[in-house]
């Protein structure tokens, strides 16, 4: 793309926040939103005064699970006293957490936006009084969960089991196989003070713990949390004025099937459209990444975007992810080296990603610091929403 | 029948125009979807437009025929208070009717025997808040 100046390009992450993460926080959403913003705000070296953009997750959008919607925006807007030029609630279809965000900078619409994204899953889990069921929150199923729900397809697990089954099925994938990235994860996560879980698990432990919903079990899913996190994009002219900017190399979401849990045409591909779309924003190959932080709503996911990514071929993500030694630290692709949604909690929609990857390509990652990170993979999410991005290290 | 769970506790859906004659029909136990006047395709869920042609010239017709398992799940959770678990979610394609994939409930068979490919008969069976929901039944041996 040589000559070509991405819009993308004309933007940068320039801060990343996070309140408290637990399976319980006792704080209040709002004040979990107010937390991550602050700190987002001071990583990036602004103060509030310099917040021109809003943006949140899910925005309009609907809350199906109970505690999923939280930080409301015109609630944080009134708090911080700011004067915003853009804002928007980024609903579902925004792909990456900076992307609405991204344009925004890019085309001068703002030059500092905040977005944001809170839940409250964890306590939330805990108080459905034996209703977690997706949804529940509503007296109808609406939308393409008329469909799902009513049938008994109560929760995303059982949404995306059957392309779990599907996948191995078309490819072979083993249960023993699938269990090397929540074991890998976690081992990460032993290294991140603010993951939820930490202690070790092994592939015995995977194999032996309880069914959720064929063939996914307990761990193939992600932990719900209580936590916020915040991501400040700025204008790349402002670069100056910034503590530690890292360069979006590219981004791009692609929804090439029916976007629908049920009726996604292939459900052993997912997120390929999106993996090709990004690479043709760019110069760099799949050999180039440092380390990837792949959406793990489910472990599953991670597969798909293993291969959609060009990290190995179609069907070949069992045998990449089996034993772990890639996908570890010292690997030569680190994956979710916070430990994942599957053991750092489901921050969701990309944002624990998002942090993440700012994190090591600064070198702040502590413990579990990947050595010289130049250029870091994220992905969202995967078949009916669809993200992907290469962010790299900021050179002056 | 062995292993069949009951599906009556749950979430109803809202029923839109769009919908309506889908769970009108199922209620008298036939699988309708939208059927294209125009290329005679079919459209599922009903959009009130032909997604080959986008003709908006369409009505319900009946699916009947064989269907067969695309994929599948077994839940094992029980996401609500009441709810009979395990029981098995499968997702059936009609080789008589390309583009349609209804998912279901199985029954006829233990949760755990269903597989990719295993033929089905469409069907219904009572769902929550009143509604007659997708039921297949197993039994015809595995494709």
């Amino acid at each position: 793309m040589t000559g070509t100046e991405l819009l993308e390009q004309r933007a940068v992450i320039s801060g990343v926040g996070q309140s408290a993460i637990g399976r319980q926080v006792d704080r209040s959403g709002f004040q979990l939103t107010l937390d991550a913003i602050l700190a987002a705000v001071a990583d990036a070296g602004l103060t509030v005064d310099d917040i021109d953009g809003l943006a949140m997750f899910p925005g309009g959008g609907k809350a199906n699970l109970p505690g999923y919607a939280n930080g409301d925006l015109y609630e944080v807007q009134d708090a911080l006293r700011v004067t915003t030029t853009w804002r928007q609630g980024q609903v579902e279809g925004m792909s990456l957490p900076f992307y609405g965000a991204a344009q925004a900078v890019a085309t001068g619409q703002a030059r500092h936006a905040v977005v944001w994204r809170t839940v409250k899953e964890g306590s939330a889990a805990r108080h459905a009084g034996g209703r977690p069921a997706y949804g529940s929150i509503h007296p109808e199923a609406e939308g393409p969960l008329a469909w799902l729900l009513p049938v008994g397809m109560l929760s995303p697990v059982t949404q995306v089991a059957p392309f779990a089954t599907r996948y191995m099925h078309e490819y072979g994938l083993t249960r023993e196989q699938l269990a090397w990235i929540p074991v890998t994860q976690r081992a990460h996560a032993a290294l991140n003070p603010d993951a939820v879980y930490r202690t070790p698990l092994t592939v015995d432990d995977y194999v032996a713990a309880r069914m959720i919903s064929w063939p996914l079990c307990l761990y193939d899913c992600d932990v719900p949390v209580d936590g916020a996190t915040a991501v400040v994009v700025s204008a790349a002219e402002t670069a100056a004025d910034l503590r530690a900017p890292v360069r979006i190399e590219a981004m791009a979401g692609v929804i090439d099937g029916r976007p629908s849990w049920d009726q996604w045409e292939d459900m052993g591909r997912v997120g390929h459209a999106t993996g090709a779309a990004l690479w043709a924003r760019t110069d760099l190959r799949p050999a180039d990444v440092d380390a990837a932080q792949l959406y793990d709503g489910f472990s599953i996911e991670a597969v798909w975007w293993l291969e959609a990514m060009g990290f190995c071929g179609t069907g070949e993500a069992g045998g990449f992810v089996e034993g772990g030694k890639r996908i570890a630290l010292d690997g030569e692709l680190p994956l979710n080296t916070w430990g994942g949604q599957l053991s750092g909690g489901r921050l969701h929609a990309g944002f624990g990603h998002t942090a993440e990857a700012v994190r090591q390509l600064r070198g702040e990652a502590g413990d579990r610091q990947v050595p010289g990170a130049e250029v870091v993979a994220i992905t969202n999410v995967g078949g009916i929403e669809a993200g992907a991005a290469l962010l790299t290290r900021w050179s002056r | 029948m062995r292993g069949d769970s009951d599906a009556t506790t749950g979430i109803p859906p809202a029923v839109t125009g769009e919908s309506a004659a889908f769970w009108e029909a199922a209620r008298h136990g036939r699988l309708v979807v939208d059927g294209c006047a125009a290329c005679g395709a079919d459209t599922f869920p009903p959009r009130g437009m032909c997604r080959a042609c986008r003709s908006r010239e369409v009505a319900p017709v009946e699916v009947t025929g064989r269907g067969v398992v695309y994929s599948y799940t077994v839940n094992h959770q029980r996401w609500l208070p009441d709810l009979e678990v395990p029981y098995a979610v499968v997702l059936v394609e009609f080789p008589d009717h390309p583009g349609v994939r209804v998912a279901g409930r199985l029954r006829g068979c233990a949760p755990d025997d269903v597989a990719i490919g295993t033929e089905v008969e469409a069907g219904f069976e009572p769902g929550p808040g009143g509604f007659a929901i997708p039921s297949f039944t197993a039994g015809r041996g595995d494709a």
